[in-house]
């Protein structure tokens, strides 16, 4: 979706003269389509007017370069050319990616991609998502995204995030807030639902009601880290996959966190990599680790991958997910994380990739 | 309902707490009026009077309960003392101790409480040991055993009975049937341990009666008696006992527990007891036991058990 902005070549050069052949620049990416419009003002030429003008409306309409709409821009676009359909007409020419006029060639008319339908109606929703998310209690959330992604056929990166970064009583009640949603257990759907080789891993983890107290045994954690480190060794030839093993699963599922983390730090100090890393071939394993051991750093790295160029709908909408679902626990944390790790603050960070009434929902939410 | 009685007018937990150290005091223990006393006070009321003995006579009640009694008598009566969460945790600890014997009490303590009451274990659990109940199951188990034990152990599950869907339940008797027949062949034990140890009760007893009503035998006789030896099938059979009509598998236990031949099985015959005589079911087991053998669950036990250890007993199951 981040293609459109090409147009805005296209459309100063649309003012003075008809409409341009189409660029056929699509799926371009943001650095270079940022650059061009630094370059189209310098082109000043009259009618600059009109070609700002294209300029201002693209921009509002396209609803891109960052998440959510600005709605300032939208509402000042819409009292453009005021009685003036020819000259939206014309923006709609020039205006392409959103607007096909070949499509709509039968009807004589320049047809709205139904594309750009979704995207603008994904980009509008972030804001209500924020807001009713940020109303409902925890436990409904949880329950509620998990359920999408099993009957969507996500992939299961929320059900990991949700089972291993709650505390033992917040997924209970997310289990429980699930039976009263659904009538069934959150453990049932599971395992009914998700049929490859991370059924096992995603039940234990979903089921597991951990111990929460910071009582950890050191031969215990080098004991583990060692089956561990056993079952990462003998994986390439098992007859089973790694996210499979038993052993690994007994540990990841039912330990608690206090105790994963001597174990992983154990590893870490046996084998000089962390676990993650042996993990690259099982994604859905390397999460949990991560999610167990520090989830501040898991939401560091979500959120950034929220920013990135060529996020999906799923990473994007991971930002509001995160944010939302965090601010009452460790959003201080989660703060410093993204600062060491990406040496910005997260506030600067979420202000430059958001745009309108999104972007003030989201840097309440952040705080200070 | 419950069977043990409490008296119309209670004496306060002082008045108790001091009864009790008369009986400690002096050449033996008057264990008589230990059970007068203790046989008769509810969970609540049993907390007040250790509270008050502790605070009063600064020793732990339950030691001292310890240390006077022996025998059978004294493991009922300390098992009594407890909670229901705390004493199931108790007992699901001793199990994990040799899990290979002692696996049916997790079976039992895993599948006849209802989510809320099995949360509250947990919990006892965490609190008493400081780790969790799965962690020691999954630690100390093995093989398809393990698999079982912690399904059942970590579920919870829907607790109404509002949403049962027949279709559901006709094509997991299907699924239940091959992986019965299939037995030892990969992915069998893993979907009969996945129904069941996460449907919901409701659930399963309508795959059960949907098995039945298309094989003609229930599950439990279908069930294969393999000579796996971590006790994975026996485990099976008694958890789908369990879920399907725990009052007739509790009395089963009782029968088998207090069966002449064999000798009494001391253990179990507490167990049973003092973990259901302050639930609301010890009615319909007792009712269930009657109907199986030819005598009620006192006369039972007034044959096959002696001393304070019978007394006990009987005065919970308010004889």
């Amino acid at each position: 979706m981040q293609q459109f902005l090409t147009q805005t070549g296209s459309n100063s050069s649309a003012a003075t003269s008809p409409p341009a052949s189409p660029q056929p620049r699509l799926r371009q990416q943001q650095a270079p389509r940022k650059e061009r419009d630094p370059q189209n003002k310098e082109k000043e030429a009259p009618p600059a007017a009109m070609a700002d003008e294209h300029q201002d409306l693209t921009r509002a309409f396209a609803g891109l370069g960052g998440l959510g709409v600005d709605e300032t821009a939208l509402v000042s676009a819409l009292g453009r050319w005021r009685r003036q359909p020819e000259k939206r007409a014309q923006f709609r020419r020039g205006f392409l990616g959103f607007f096909s006029a070949s499509a709509g060639a039968v009807a004589g008319i320049e047809r709205c991609e139904d594309e750009y339908l979704l995207h603008l109606q994904a980009e509008f929703a972030r804001f209500k998502d924020a807001a009713v998310l940020w109303a409902m209690h925890p436990w409904e959330r949880d329950a509620r995204w998990a359920h999408h992604v099993l009957h969507k056929a996500h992939p299961p990166q929320v059900l990991v995030e949700v089972a291993c970064t709650r505390a033992a009583d917040d997924l209970l009640g997310a289990r429980r807030a699930y039976q009263a949603l659904y009538h069934r257990s959150l453990e049932e759907d599971v395992a009914y639902r998700v049929r490859d080789a991370n059924a096992s891993l995603l039940v234990g983890l979903v089921s597991a009601y951990r111990y929460e107290g910071a009582c950890v045994s050191e031969d215990l954690a080098t004991e583990e880290a060692k089956a561990l480190a056993a079952a990462v060794r003998s994986a390439p030839a098992a007859a089973t996959k790694l996210v499979q093993n038993e052993q690994v699963v007994r540990v990841l599922a039912t330990r608690s966190k206090p105790q994963l983390r001597a174990t992983f730090r154990i590893y870490m100090e046996l084998h000089g990599k962390p676990l993650e890393e042996d993990l690259a071939a099982e994604p859905c394993l390397r999460e949990a680790v991560k999610c167990l051991d520090s989830p501040p750093k898991y939401f560091s790295e979500v959120i950034s991958r929220a920013f990135s160029d060529d996020a999906d709908r799923q990473a994007k909408a991971a930002l509001t997910r995160v944010l939302v679902s965090r601010a009452d626990t460790d959003m201080e944390d989660i703060k410093d994380a993204y600062a060491r790790q990406y040496g910005a603050k997260l506030a600067d960070a979420v202000a430059k990739n958001t745009h309108g009434h999104y972007k003030d929902a989201l840097l309440a939410i952040i705080g200070k | 309902m419950a069977t043990f009685t409490v008296p119309r007018v209670v004496p306060s937990p002082a008045e108790d707490a001091a009864a009790l150290l008369k009986a400690f005091q002096g050449w033996g223990t008057d264990e008589q009026a230990v059970i007068s006393i203790l046989a008769h006070r509810d969970a609540t009321q049993r907390k007040q009077i250790a509270l008050e003995y502790e605070h009063k006579y600064s020793e732990s009640l339950i030691q001292r309960l310890q240390s006077e009694l022996s025998g059978d008598f004294e493991r009922a009566v300390y098992h009594w003392m407890f909670d229901p969460a705390e004493r199931q945790a108790v007992m699901a600890n001793a199990a994990t101790e040799c899990i290979q014997e002692e696996y049916p009490v997790i079976v039992e303590v895993a599948c006849t409480n209802s989510s809320a009451e099995l949360v509250a274990v947990k919990k006892a659990y965490h609190a008493l040991y400081r780790r969790s109940l799965e962690e020691d199951v999954a630690a100390r188990a093995t093989g398809n055993l393990r698999s079982l034990l912690l399904a059942l152990v970590s579920t919870y599950r829907y607790d109404g009975d509002d949403n049962v869907d027949m279709e559901l339940a006709r094509s997991e008797a299907k699924i239940v049937h091959e992986a019965v027949r299939n037995g030892a062949a990969a992915g069998g034990h893993e979907e009969l341990i996945r129904v069941v140890g996460t449907r919901s009760k409701a659930q399963l007893r309508a795959t059960f009666g949907c098995f039945k009503d298309e094989h003609r035998g229930s599950v439990t006789k279908a069930l294969p008696r393999g000579d796996d030896p971590t006790g994975y099938p026996r485990a099976l059979r008694k958890a789908v006992r369990c879920v399907a009509d725990p009052s007739k598998y509790f009395a089963k236990v009782l029968r088998n527990a207090t069966r002449e031949s064999a000798g009494t099985d001391e253990d179990s015959l507490t167990r049973v007891v003092v973990m259901h005589a302050e639930k609301d079911d010890m009615g319909a087991i007792c009712a269930a036991f009657q109907k199986r053998a030819s005598c009620t669950l006192e006369q039972a036990i007034a044959k096959e058990t002696s001393g304070d250890y019978r007394s006990f007993l009987l005065a919970l199951l308010g004889s």
